[in-house]
Parts: C-alpha cells; sequence; structure tokens
C-alpha cells in the first residue's frame, strides 16, 4: 500500500537535449529574472556570483577545423539522492516527498555551507554579499518569489512558485491534478531551442519520461548515486564520454 | 603589584615584562576583532572564500584546533578514568588548552557561518542527520563542561579561593572530576568521530567519501584515532614551551615521556589504520566513482601532500614517538610531537581544501585560493587569543602542581637556578 | 571589604540566573533572529495585482512577440509569446533581459538635457521639452533662412522601413536636407545584391524553415543572425527530429561558432574568400551540369556567352566560372580541400530545397557586395529563387503613403545639393548612405559642412569600425542633438538631449523584420507609463516641425506620433489582405504555398486597429511563387547573373575618364565583363604584412549585446570568465598561433593594427583558425553606467576601414594586427 502511494507521487524532472542548447543564455536570464537574483557589479566572477542556472562550456579537444563545442546548461539536479539535504544543519533545505524538489529555507539557512561542501554540482550559491540591482532595477522584482539576504545559500528551486501558482490555480477550478504544460520552470519555458522539456518523470504521459528512455540520455555524476532528476541528451559520444567519469576503456559509444 | 594574585610558592615575572608580552598578542587579538568586525559587518566578501571554497582557512582551523584539544578529554580519560596519577601533573594546563581551543574553535565558527545572528537555528531547527548538527551540540556542551573544569582552576587563584563558596564550589568540583571526565571523554568521542563523518558522509565527494564499515566506525575512530594521538603531543608541546618561555622546570621528564609515549603508540596504529583505509578508498570509492587514485593528485595538491601526511608528518614521529630510545632524547621528542600535529594539521586541511578542489564534474576548473589579511587576522587572532589566556592562567593559576616541588624558592638575592624570565630580571 | 565583594558577587551571580531564567534574553536572541530575516536595506519587493500586456520587443528589428508580467504598474518577467508568428514563444537573451533597459536607471536620461560648458565635460543642465524643442527649431528655422537647409543632417538607427525611420527622413525632406543616414547594416548589402542581380527593392527574405539544405556563408545563424527569436524557432524545426528530414546545415567561416558547432559540417575558409568559395562551388555545380537548367534558361540572364546591341560579345558567368573557379585553384584561395568543394557543390545541388545565404555573424554590420552576389548566383544556379525553402522576391507591406511633402523653394534647393558622404552618387551608384565617408567629408572640409546633427536611436561612437575616426570629426559639427534615452558614447557628445521612451514604454513599428520570408508588420505598445521626464521621438518630431512652422509644419500635420502611425496602417486595412492574430497550430512557413488567404475580419479600420495593438502584428501568410514579373525587375526582367545595373552605373562613373581609372575608383580589381558578374575581389589590407602579420576579425555574440542598445548586466551574467574576467576582455588564439608568441591562457597581450592598439587577454581556442584572432563586439564601453563602463575593450577602436569595391562599405573583418606579449 505504501508502495503503491509512493510509485504515484510526483517526481519533477527535465530533460535537456543539448544537440539542440545553442547556449545562447536566455535560460540563464529567464532564471535571474524570475527569481530575483542579484547582478553584481562583477558578474565575470563565476566563483562568487550568483546563478542558479549556470552554462558550462566543453569542446571536443580536437584540432582546428574539427573542434566543436556544446553547452551544458546547468540548473539544481534535483537530486532524488540529494547530497545536500541530509548535511543542513539547521533543517533550511530539504526535498519534497511529493515534488520530489530540493527547497531552500533562506530565513532559516545559518549560511554554514555544509551543503555547498556536499554538492558536487555547484548548484548551490552562497551570498557573499547583500544582494545588488542595479539602480533602479529592484523594480522588475517579483513578490511571488522571496528576496534573500547576504550571508545564505540560495539555489534552483525548479521555479517552486510557478507550482504553487498553477496548484491555486487548478484547485480553484476544482482539479487535483495539474497538466503537463501548466507548470514549467521559467528556464524551460523560455528556451527558444526547447532544448529543456520539463514534467513528471513517473507520469509516462509527459514527453520528459519518454524523452529520459532515450539511448542517449545520461545524468551529471550518474555513478555517484546522487541520482539527479535532470537529464541530458546527446547523441555525441564525446559529450557524454566528457559529462562524467570514467576509468580507462569503461565508456562505450553509441557511435 | 599583581603579587597577590601570583599562586603560592611560584615565582613569577615582573609585570613590566608580562605587560609588553601581552600587548603584544592582544595586538593579534585586536587584528582579529577588526577582521571579524568587517565580516559581520561588511559580509563574507571580505574573505577569499567563494562558491568553490565554500570552506576555507577557517574550517581548516577550527578541525586542527578541535583536534588538538582532544588532549584535554584524553588526558582526563587516563588519569580520572584509567587511573594514571603521572598525568595529574598536566591536567590543568591541559584543561586550559582544552578550553582555548574549543572556544576559540566556536568564536571563528560564528564568524564563519553566513548568519552568526541565527547561529542557535542549529539547535532549535536541529537536523539529526546532519554530522554537523551532532558536532556542533557536542562541542557546544563539551565547551561546558570545560567551562567548569576551567572555572574551577579559576577559583584555586589565591585570592578568589579566600572567598568560602568558590573554595566550596572548586572543592565540590575537584570530586567530581571524574565524572567530567566520563562526560568529556564521551561528548569529545562523538563529536571528534563525528568531524571526520562530516566529510566521509560527503557521498558525492568522492575524496571524503567512505562506504559503509569505512565511514562507521572507521572514519569515525580515524578521526578519534588521531585527535587523541594529536592532543597528548599537543599538551606536551604547549608544556614544554611554557617551560621554555619561564625558563622553569614545571613538569618532570617523565610525565613528558609519558605523554609522548602515548601519543606515538596512538599515532602509530592510527597511522596503519590510516594507511589501511586509504587503499580500500583507492581501491573502492575511487574507481567506483570513475576516477583513478591520479585524479586527486593533481594541480597544487599533488601527491607531495600525502606523503607529507602520511609518510613524513606520520610514519616517521610514530617512530620516534614509540622508540623509548629515540624519545629520550629531548629534541627528537619535542620534534616527533611536533612533527604529529602537523600531520594532524595537514590531514584537517586535506579533507577540506583537498575535498572542495577536487573538480568532480569532469569540465570542471580547478579553482586555487588563498586567504585573505582577514582570514589570517582571524585565524592568527585564535593563537593569540590562546597565548594570553594560557599566560594569565599560568601567571595567576597554581597551572603545575609539580613546579614548587621542581622549583624550590630561593633565599632572596641569589641567582635562580634556571634561566629565563626570572633570572633576567 | 570581604562582605562587600562576597555581595556584589552573589548578587551578579543571581543577577546573572534570574535574567537567564526569565524572557527578556531569549526574546531578544529571537527577535535578532527575526531582524536577520527583515533586514531594512534588501529590496522586498511591492505585492500588487498579477496582469499580462502583450507587445513586441523592439530592441532589434528582428520584432519577438513579447509578453510582459507585472504586478501592479511595475513590469516583472518578459517572456516569449508562442501566438506571434515570428518568434516560436522564445526570445534572445538581449530581450528576456529588456526590464534593465527599463529600470536600470544609471543608463538613462531622465529629463531634456543642454550641454553646459565645453562639451565632453559632461555638465549637463535640465531643460523643458518646450525649451529643448524651441531651441532646435530655432537652430533649423536659422539654416533655412540662411538657406542652407543641407547643414542639418541625421544620423537614425531606426529600421529603415519603420514609421520612425520614414518621419525623420521625412522631416529633413520637409526641410530640405538630402544628409539623412541610416545606420548601416547586412541588410544594406542584401538590398543592394538583390537589386543587381534582381532588380527588386523590398526586403530580403529567406525561406529557411522549408529549406533541407542550408549553405550559410558565415552568417551565425544561432549566433543571433536575423530575427533571433525567429532562427531559434527554425533551429528547433531543423533539430527537431535528428532521423527525419533534418535540415542539413553546412556553416563557413573560420571560427568555431555555436551554428558551426551545431553543423553538420563545417568549413573553414581563409577570412574574406568567401566569394571564391561560393564560386568555386558554382564551378562544379555548372561544370557537372547539376544547375537547374529550365530556370536558367526562362530567367536568368548572363549565364552563357551573348551580344551586346554594338554587336560586342559578352562572356557569360558559366563561363567565367568555369575558366576561373576550379576547384583547385579556389582550394589555394580558401584553403578549403578540393574534394570538399566538390561534394558540398554536389550535395547542395542535388538537394531538395538547398539555399545559399551571404552574411557575416549576427549581420549587424554590412558584408562585401560582390560576395554576396556570388552566394545569391548559387540560390540562382540550383534555381532556388522564388521558391519554397529558397529566397523569396517580396514586394513591399501595402501600408499607406503619407500625403505629399510640400516642399518649398528653400527645401528645393537644398535638396538638390550632393549628399556628404556621396552616397546614390556615381561614385557610390548603389548605396543608401555612407557613414564612414560622411566622417571622411567632415574631417576634410575646413569647417563641418554639418551644422545640426540629428543622432537617433544609434550610438554610432561606438559601434561603426574606426570609432575614433567618428568621434574626431564630431568635434568639429556645431551643434548634435541626441534623441537616446540611453547615456551612451555619442549622446554624451550631444549638446542637446530629448530622451527617447525605451522600447517598453512607446509605441513603434517594425515593418518587416529581417529576413521573414512573408510580410509582416510588427506593432509594440506601451507596457508601463513612462517611468521619466522622456518624450517619444516620433512626438518630438512631429512637435519640431510643427515648430519649424511653414511648409515644414504643413507636412506634419498630426497631433502625435501615433497619429501618422495608424495613417500609416490603414494601408494595410485598405488592402483587404492579411490577419492580424496567430495560433501556433499553424506555423505560417507551412502554408506559403497555398492560396492567398484574404481577410475580412475586420468590419472597420477601428476593429482592425484595436486587433492590431492587442496582438502586436499584421501579415500576409503566403507568398506568390510563380510570380516571375514581380521577382525580376531588372533591365532584363530577368534574373542578372550579369547586371545591367552595374554597367550603366560604370557608364556614368567613368564619364570623362578612363573606364580602368573608373574602376580602379570603384575599388574593383577585376578587368572584362567579370566586372558585372559576381566575381571574388581580393580585398587586401593597406597595412604591411610583415609588420602585421595576423588577421583580427570582430565577432557577434548573441548574448552580448553590441549595437545601439548596449549589453545590460544580466548578459553579464552569461559571458564565461574565459571572455571577459573582471575589465578583461579576452581573445581568441588558435593555441599554435599562441605558443609562437609564447603565450599561454590568460596572457596579457596588446594588439597592435594602424588604427591604434587594444590591450585584451588570451583564450586558447582550439576553434579558433590559426593566425587569426577573434575578437568579440559589444564590450569596451566608455559610456552607460560602472556594470559597462571601462570592462573590455571595443574592438571597433582598431579596425581598419578597407572600403568594398562597388558598395563602399567599410569592410571590418580584416584588419592586421600585431601581438606584442605584455
Amino acid at each position: 500500500m505504501k508502495n503503491q502511494e509512493h510509485t504515484k507521487a510526483t517526481r519533477y524532472g527535465m530533460a535537456i537535449d543539448l544537440d539542440k542548447c545553442t547556449g545562447c543564455g536566455v535560460c540563464v536570464i529567464a532564471c535571474a529574472s524570475e527569481n530575483n537574483v542579484p547582478v553584481m557589479y562583477d558578474e565575470s566572477d563565476k566563483t562568487r556570483n550568483i546563478s542558479w542556472m549556470q552554462v558550462y562550456i566543453l569542446t571536443n579537444g580536437s584540432q582546428f577545423p574539427h573542434t566543436k563545442v556544446i553547452y551544458i546548461p546547468r540548473p539544481c539536479m534535483q537530486c532524488d539522492n540529494p547530497p545536500c539535504v541530509p548535511v543542513c544543519p539547521a533543517t533550511a533545505t530539504r526535498k519534497d516527498p511529493n515534488t520530489g524538489i530540493v527547497s531552500q529555507i533562506y530565513a532559516r539557512c545559518v549560511g554554514c555551507r555544509y551543503c555547498m561542501a556536499a554538492c558536487p554540482y555547484h548548484a548551490r550559491d552562497f551570498n557573499w554579499f547583500d544582494p545588488h540591482f542595479p539602480e533602479g532595477t529592484d523594480r522588475y522584482l517579483s513578490p511571488e518569489v522571496s528576496p534573500r539576504t547576504r550571508g545564505v545559500v540560495e539555489k534552483c528551486t525548479f521555479c517552486h512558485h510557478r507550482l504553487m501558482r498553477a496548484r491555486t490555480r487548478a484547485y480553484r477550478e476544482g482539479r487535483r491534478d495539474l497538466r503537463e504544460d501548466e507548470y514549467i520552470p521559467a528556464c524551460a519555458q523560455a528556451c527558444p531551442a526547447k532544448a529543456i522539456t520539463f514534467g513528471d518523470l513517473n507520469n509516462p504521459g509527459h514527453t520528459v519520461s519518454r524523452l529520459i528512455k532515450s539511448p542517449y540520455v545520461f545524468r551529471l555524476l550518474g555513478r555517484l548515486g546522487t541520482e539527479p532528476k535532470v537529464y541530458y541528451i546527446s547523441s555525441e559520444d564525446w559529450v557524454r564520454r566528457m559529462a562524467d567519469n570514467y576509468l580507462p576503456g569503461e565508456f562505450k559509444g553509441r557511435g | 603589584m599583581d603579587l597577590a594574585l601570583i599562586p603560592n610558592g611560584a615565582q613569577r615575572c615582573s609585570l613590566k615584562r608580562f605587560l609588553p608580552w601581552m600587548l603584544v598578542w592582544s595586538l593579534v587579538v585586536a587584528w582579529g576583532l577588526v577582521s571579524a568586525f568587517l565580516c559581520f559587518y561588511k559580509g563574507l566578501n571580505q574573505t577569499n572564500m567563494n562558491h568553490y571554497f565554500a570552506f576555507g582557512l577557517w574550517i581548516v582551523f577550527d578541525l586542527s584546533l578541535i583536534a588538538l584539544g582532544a588532549g584535554t578529554f584524553f588526558t582526563g580519560f587516563l588519569t580520572h578514568i584509567m587511573g594514571k596519577d603521572e598525568l595529574k601533573a598536566i591536567m590543568n594546563p591541559a584543561v586550559v588548552i582544552g578550553f582555548i581551543c574549543y572556544s576559540a574553535a566556536i568564536a571563528v565558527l560564528v564568524v564563519d557561518i553566513g548568519q552568526p545572528l541565527r547561529g542557535w537555528f542549529i539547535f532549535w531547527h536541529a537536523n539529526v542527520h546532519s554530522m554537523l548538527t551532532e558536532v556542533s551540540f557536542c562541542i557546544t556542551a563539551y565547551l561546558g563542561v570545560l567551562t567548569i573544569e576551567y572555572l574551577a582552576l579559576i577559583f584555586s587563584n589565591r585570592k578568589l579561593n579566600e572567598i568560602r563558596e568558590f573554595t566550596i564550589f572548586g572543592n565540590n568540583l575537584q570530586h567530581m572530576m571524574a565524572f567530567f571526565a566520563a562526560a568529556g571523554t564521551f561528548l569529545s568521542f562523538f563529536h571528534q568521530g563525528s568531524l571526520g563523518g562530516m566529510f566521509g558522509v560527503l557521498f558525492a565527494r568522492p575524496f571524503a567519501f567512505r562506504e559503509g564499515f569505512l565511514i562507521w566506525p572507521w572514519t569515525f575512530f580515524l578521526f578519534i584515532l588521531s585527535s587523541i594521538a594529536a592532543g597528548p603531543s599537543f599538551t606536551l608541546l604547549c608544556v614544554w614551551i611554557t617551560q621554555r618561555v619561564t625558563g622553569k622546570e614545571l613538569v618532570k621528564r617523565k610525565v613528558f615521556d609519558m605523554l609522548g609515549k602515548i601519543s606515538g603508540w596512538l599515532l602509530g596504529s592510527y597511522m596503519i589504520l590510516k594507511i589501511l583505509d586509504t587503499i580500500s578508498w583507492a581501491y573502492g570509492v575511487v574507481p567506483r566513482a570513475g576516477l583513478s587514485f591520479r585524479d586527486f593528485y593533481e594541480g597544487p595538491y599533488g601527491i607531495w601532500l600525502m606523503i607529507a601526511e602520511i609518510g613524513i608528518f606520520g610514519i616517521i614521529p610514530a617512530i620516534i614517538l614509540i622508540s623509548p630510545r629515540l624519545r629520550k632524547k629531548n629534541g627528537l621528542l619535542i620534534i616527533g610531537a611536533l612533527m604529529n600535529i602537523i600531520g594532524i594539521v595537514l590531514n584537517r586541511f586535506a579533507f577540506t581544501i583537498q575535498t572542495l578542489t577536487i573538480p568532480v564534474m569532469p569540465f570542471d576548473a580547478f579553482m586555487s585560493y588563498f586567504p585573505t589579511w582577514q582570514e589570517w587576522g582571524i585565524a592568527l587572532s585564535a593563537v593569540g587569543y590562546g597565548i594570553l589566556l594560557f599566560s594569565l592562567s599560568y601567571r595567576y593559576l597554581p597551572l603545575f602542581p609539580q613546579e614548587a616541588e621542581l622549583n624550590p624558592v630561593k633565599v632572596l638575592g641569589k641567582a635562580v637556578t634556571d634561566s629565563g624570565l626570572v633570572q633576567k630580571r | 571589604m570581604e562582605f562587600r565583594r562576597r555581595n556584589f558577587i552573589k548578587f551578579a551571580v543571581g543577577g546573572l540566573g534570574g535574567t537567564l531564567l526569565s524572557p527578556l534574553p531569549w526574546k531578544l536572541i529571537d527577535d535578532i533572529a527575526i531582524w536577520t530575516q527583515n533586514w531594512p536595506w534588501v529590496s522586498v519587493p511591492a505585492r500588487g495585482r498579477f496582469s499580462t500586456t502583450n507587445t513586441v520587443c523592439t530592441l532589434c528589428p528582428g520584432a519577438c512577440g513579447i509578453e510582459v508580467g507585472k504586478v501592479g504598474s511595475r513590469a516583472v518577467k518578459i517572456e516569449g509569446r508562442d501566438d506571434y508568428p515570428v518568434n516560436w514563444g522564445g526570445i534572445c537573451p538581449l530581450g528576456m533581459a529588456g526590464l534593465q533597459i527599463l529600470y536600470n536607471e544609471g543608463i538613462r536620461w531622465k529629463a531634456p538635457m543642454k550641454g553646459i560648458g565645453p562639451r565632453g565635460s559632461k555638465e549637463w543642465k535640465e531643460i523643458s521639452w518646450a525649451e529643448a524643442i524651441h531651441e532646435l527649431a530655432t537652430r533649423i528655422k536659422r539654416l533655412r533662412d540662411r538657406g542652407e537647409p543641407e547643414k542639418l543632417a541625421a544620423i537614425d538607427g531606426n529600421q529603415s522601413r519603420s514609421t520612425m525611420a520614414v518621419l525623420i527622413k521625412r522631416l529633413l525632406d520637409a526641410v530640405g536636407s538630402p544628409n539623412y543616414l541610416s545606420m548601416p547594416t547586412q541588410e544594406d548589402t542584401h538590398a543592394m545584391a538583390t537589386f543587381l542581380m534582381q532588380g527588386t527593392k523590398g526586403p530580403v527574405a529567406f525561406d529557411l524553415e522549408n529549406s533541407d539544405f542550408v549553405l550559410s556563408f558565415g552568417c551565425g545563424l544561432l549566433d543571433g543572425w536575423g530575427a533571433p527569436g525567429r532562427m531559434l524557432g527554425v533551429w528547433r524545426e531543423w533539430a527537431k527530429d535528428s532521423s527525419r528530414n533534418r535540415a542539413y546545415l553546412v556553416q563557413i567561416e573560420p571560427r568555431a561558432s555555436n551554428t558551426a558547432s551545431k553543423a553538420d559540417q563545417w568549413l573553414a575558409p581563409l577570412p574574406g574568400t568567401e566569394a571564391a568559395l561560393a564560386l568555386g562551388i558554382a564551378h562544379v555545380i555548372i561544370k557537372e551540369e547539376l544547375y537547374k537548367k529550365e530556370f536558367i534558361e526562362d530567367h536568368t540572364f548572363g549565364f552563357t556567352n551573348w551580344f551586346g546591341a554594338n554587336g560586342v560579345e559578352h562572356e557569360g558567368f558559366s563561363g567565367i566560372v568555369l575558366e576561373k573557379y576550379a576547384p583547385q585553384r579556389v582550394e589555394d584561395i580558401t584553403g578549403i580541400k578540393t574534394s570538399v568543394i566538390i561534394e558540398v557543390a554536389r550535395q547542395f545541388a542535388l538537394a531538395r530545397a538547398p539555399i545559399a545565404l551571404a552574411g557575416r555573424g549576427k549581420g549587424m554590420l554590412p558584408g562585401s557586395l560582390y560576395e554576396f552576389m556570388a552566394v545569391h548566383a548559387l540560390n540562382a544556379l540550383v534555381g532556388r529563387v522564388n521558391k519554397e525553402g529558397g529566397v523569396l522576391v517580396t514586394n513591399d507591406i501595402p501600408l499607406a503613403q503619407w500625403s505629399d511633402l510640400a516642399y518649398d523653394p528653400v527645401a528645393i534647393g537644398g535638396l538638390k545639393k550632393e549628399r556628404v558622404d556621396r552616397a546614390g552618387t556615381p561614385r557610390y551608384p548603389f548605396t543608401k548612405s555612407l557613414i564612414h565617408k560622411f566622417t571622411e567629408a567632415i574631417h576634410e572640409s575646413p569647417r563641418s559642412p554639418v551644422d545640426t546633427l540629428l543622432i537617433c536611436s544609434a550610438n554610432p561612437a561606438y559601434t561603426i569600425p574606426d570609432s575614433q575616426r567618428f568621434i574626431e570629426a564630431m568635434a568639429k559639427v556645431p551643434c548634435i542633438v541626441s534623441f537616446s534615452p540611453f547615456m551612451d558614447e555619442t549622446s554624451l557628445m550631444a549638446d542637446l538631449i530629448l530622451p527617447d521612451h525605451t522600447h517598453l514604454e512607446k509605441m513603434v513599428d517594425i515593418v518587416w523584420p529581417t529576413g521573414i520570408q512573408y510580410p509582416l508588420y510588427a506593432l509594440s505598445r506601451p507596457v508601463v507609463g513612462p517611468l521619466y521626464r522622456t518624450r517619444h521621438s516620433g512626438d518630438v518630431i512631429i512637435s519640431l516641425a510643427k515648430r519649424i512652422g511653414g511648409p515644414v509644419a504643413g507636412s506634419f500635420q498630426w497631433t502625435c506620433f501615433e497619429e501618422a502611425l495608424k495613417e500609416r496602417v490603414r494601408g494595410l486595412y485598405d488592402s483587404g489582405k492579411g490577419k492580424t492574430s496567430y495560433s501556433e497550430s499553424e506555423p505560417v512557413w507551412r502554408g506559403l504555398a497555398t492560396e492567398v488567404r484574404l481577410s475580412s475580419a475586420y468590419s472597420s479600420f477601428k476593429s482592425m486597429w484595436e486587433d492590431l495593438k492587442e496582438n502586436g502584428c499584421w501579415y500576409m501568410p503566403s507568398h506568390a511563387f510563380g510570380k516571375w514579373s514581380d521577382a525580376f525587375q531588372t533591365p532584363s526582367k530577368k534574373f542578372e547573373f550579369f547586371s545591367t545595373n552595374i554597367e550603366g552605373a560604370l557608364k556614368a562613373h567613368s564619364k570623362g575618364k578612363s573606364f580602368d581609372d573608373a574602376l580602379l575608383h570603384l575599388g574593383i580589381s577585376s578587368k572584362g565583363d567579370e566586372v558585372y558578374l559576381p566575381h571574388y575581389e581580393e580585398i587586401r589590407s593597406r597595412a604591411d604584412e610583415r609588420e602585421y602579420p595576423l588577421v583580427l576579425i570582430p565577432i557577434e555574440l548573441i548574448n552580448l549585446a553590441s549595437g545601439w542598445i548596449a549589453n545590460s548586466p544580466f548578459l553579464q551574467k552569461t559571458l564565461f570568465d574565459h571572455q571577459l574576467k573582471r575589465d578583461d576582455l579576452f581573445v581568441e588564439v588558435n593555441p599554435k598561433t599562441a605558443s609562437k608568441y609564447g603565450l599561454e591562457e590568460g596572457s596579457k597581450v596588446a594588439l597592435r593594427s594602424p588604427q591604434g592598439e587594444l590591450k585584451v587577454r588570451v583564450h586558447l581556442f582550439d576553434g579558433a583558425m590559426p593566425d587569426v584572432i577573434f575578437i568579440p563586439f559589444g564590450l569596451g564601453h566608455t559610456a552607460y553606467d560602472r556594470y559597462l563602463r571601462g570592462r573590455g575593450v571595443n574592438p571597433n577602436e582598431i579596425i581598419d576601414q578597407i572600403e568594398d569595391p562597388l558598395g563602399g562599405h567599410p569592410v571590418w573583418w580584416n584588419t592586421r594586427v600585431k601581438m606584442i606579449k605584455i
């Protein structure tokens, strides 16, 4: 009985098609503007700026003119087995058993950064500074997302407020379940190449649960047991090869 | 001027000498206080820590302080529970050292967290699954124990002792020392082990991660073992430094020998377990993460770090301290203790920094980090604070029960036999 | 004393215990924690009613439909609309960051300003709008009174067909000045090439969605080229299914750009040899008879040898190409292997719906005319002109014309004067405007031929090649008037600033977004009220004309810009065609071949106008494929390989001098009939190759705005730290080149061209062609706020301008530099 209930729970996840991703950066900006992410004066300091969605660039290592680049957009992996959650001493982060989303309670975070030490994806950002917005731009801040203060850790929430919004609407309409397109994070909605597909991994009717069955699917650091719910798709062997650690001779390409 | 406060039968240098000495270390502490103020006022951007180096110099310092402070509980354990009466000679300084280490560690931690004003959420909203929660609870509780033990010492000050209530309080505490020692041992066992567990459970950080048996009880005991190996060495070193600075023999040589021997044997057994641990890690966790041993020792934190930690500052001091012949030589004993301490600090450094530095995602960058003056300020002020408190304790409290016996007060006008501060007066 | 001390200690201990037992300290601790959760200096967004407003992003001529989320009166989020025909629900990073352009106080002019003190002193006085308009009107009136109306000039960055551009041009016409300059873009070169080969003047349209083989000569299709929202949608369509019917993309450029990396095949010819490669491909197609014979025979002119009216035999395109562009020779020029040329040519010719595209990067700057013609010749060879999936020949949108201008004698006199930049004269017969020649003319004459310069929606002091030269010329212009809403480089040189609204505060139109294959009229509307004391430039122009008075005022009868715009839009209604709504399920490109669908949905113009404002677009989702008379309006009524227009222009230009001199003058190095045909012109830098051994090519990135609209802080988030680190800009250098200079990742170097020097750092990139240095456009501002100012360097400062033969636009991708390690 208990098991049955468990399989029915929603597990929101994402499939990012790297064959489609052109690295344009719209997801980063959509995320930042949706979630009141501060903008530092020196955004080139990637070790200190705040970007819930971070884009990595990979080069295939071949010489000119056989070089290729691809991009890996990296939101929070929303791990099924999140390394960050059990370590938080103040219970400021937890995984919602009903959605699989890993949340962060900014008002409770004491800023010990143990979760950042635990996360190998650098998906968590610490506010080294007071959140800053260029003069006048605090006027575009959204009341749907709580502002953060200096000294706390923040991260991608799969735009949790959008889920709340969709749920409220569904509730008003007397529905319990959400349609596939009713709740989509800002990055997935904004991607002009539609490289990001979002949905319930447990729902066979959702596109994302079909996509993650592709033979070209991989997850970042899949072997560490974090069980990320963000899947990547790339038909290029070298991309999949470079996305995880393999022992010599271990990686088998698919041509 | 402060003669009334100086323990009976002990000679201390004049205030004129004492105050400049205190001033120097006060300046170091002031540096730290300025740094701490900046960190509170402006935020942790005052450090060079970043998303890659979520932990930096301070956590290395904290871990080291707590490991080195382990001498206290372990000496207490040996003295009061195992009945090693010889160690009573250093029980008091051990308490002071422990108090210094733990209080400094907590103070540094308060600066290190981003929201110190709500640091108590760790207790209020405690997450029982977090190693850090366990560590926080235990070190706070243990600091309480140390505070009481230290209070008992303070009340033994000549002047304070004149107050009846304090005397009674102190005496009662003396009777309860075994209880406190037991409580200290219990708490220390937990948090020393959990400090290792803190890193050992980071299953997505292959450098630190240990699985199954290798985390519990293995890693826990490795940390406990390494701390109780280093703790006595640190106590030994502190007492020895005090002797050098004051120019007095404060503790009998055989106590040093005993501390060295304990350290040595513990270090030796730790080294064996640590090597086994490293081998099983290299053949277990590492390949399962798809990595090779070499991947962890590239860049600035090369294989030299492991050689230094286990070889030079591990096996060598263990041999020195275990061998009765070698540790008989004063110089070697001290070098052995010092190397032991360095080895353990290196171990804590590796667990903190290397764990975070080794890029786990294969396309991730290797970042480097060097602390700012604010970070150094706070770290070094912990040292300054320790020296200040120890100096005060030494001056005004009867820390060394053997002092009077070893330094009979000479007739006025006659030169004091041993060299040092007093003689140069 | 002991008693007292004991008491004191008792008191202290008791007091401490008591306090700890009381709620006081605990409450205090809790209150302090609550305070940390509500720090007063942390912005807390105000609540309000949520709503959305549809509009169109007009930051570039791409015209993406956007939906702006609002809370109360504040705009809080921009999203792409999927119920808009252009952009498939997506938008580009700049559009996404649009709210930072609106709200960033540090970059905006908040009221009309008058410069006080010497120019460049950055001292300003706020003035009223009435004062501002009066001052400018007086100045223009004075010019007209003196009979020198041509001394008024305008540099306009508005899209050339837009109502704003037409209005500004109209002002200059009415005043009597021919000196209306539009900012150069790649569309200028496309327009010239299409005019020379097809005789049409409509926008150039590429039916990319329906193509199955795209041969892109340097267009950054996925790097912001064309309408970026649309292009990323096209990419989505191409990449939709990796197994079936996927379009095959061949990218031709010297760097592994995003487009090159995503392409199925990447060819990297030596920079500037693209035309030779195109002709090499043409050679194979002709030699192997893979061209569409019917189309060539029925609809082209000059393919084979022909006899002129005087009986002289002219060489045809096929003959010259066969003779001169054999793949082996092309390999020598371009560095692309013969076998590759042959293979690509065959694939291209045999594809179902191939298309060849000329262009560079995002298409912000003009290209090379003969190169564009050579590439377009490929489309003709395979019969892809006016075909589904090919280059569509279009006529303009049926916007109504405004009533004729009332010219007075002063205006007529002024308009007869030669343009300062000499565009459109026999020297530059086909070119609309040439801003660098404008600059030169000011430099060369002792007194500036321009007295009052209006600058609208443009930042030439930053965006044009050799920008320093422009800045120096501006010092001689007595009065510069900027309409910019932003504190950009150009407006900081102005004497009078009449700040416009930003894109989300105003109604403007975009007439036929770049590259779209069907007529589309995009209309934006204000999403938020004006934040500051700014005014719509359209309204300002109308007030200005009224203030100038006389016949000038008579040509501007409208009360406001919206009225003027509405008058044009009426033509759409009167055409009886098109629609204003769109559904994602019926993409326009899929129905292009079907019958023209007329719309009778609107009962009145008013109802259509309301629909247009709400939906932001009018478009005609069909194309008349068979109408060749529309497609070819050349003297020969055919697609001209041999351009009779060039022939005519050369005749005119060689009057009174030898033909060879005329060629030399126009910068053409070839001889004979080749001059009139698409051919390869080697464009050589004047700099000594031994002294300056490397080539500097500026690159355009989709996430780094490099045009009039400056990069916004959000976009800075998306740059890698090997592109910008603190204030250092990185250039891409091949590791082999770097090792020759002893450079490592991050090394600091100076790049020196004859024009100047830039200090940058080096990013080693295998995807960069050896001996070529790639530097991004878009950083190195000297104006704006501290987020932009002084960060990185502006390549325009050291670009060595070489004039493109015939067209005359500056060539910006062939600057020779030397690299010095510092």
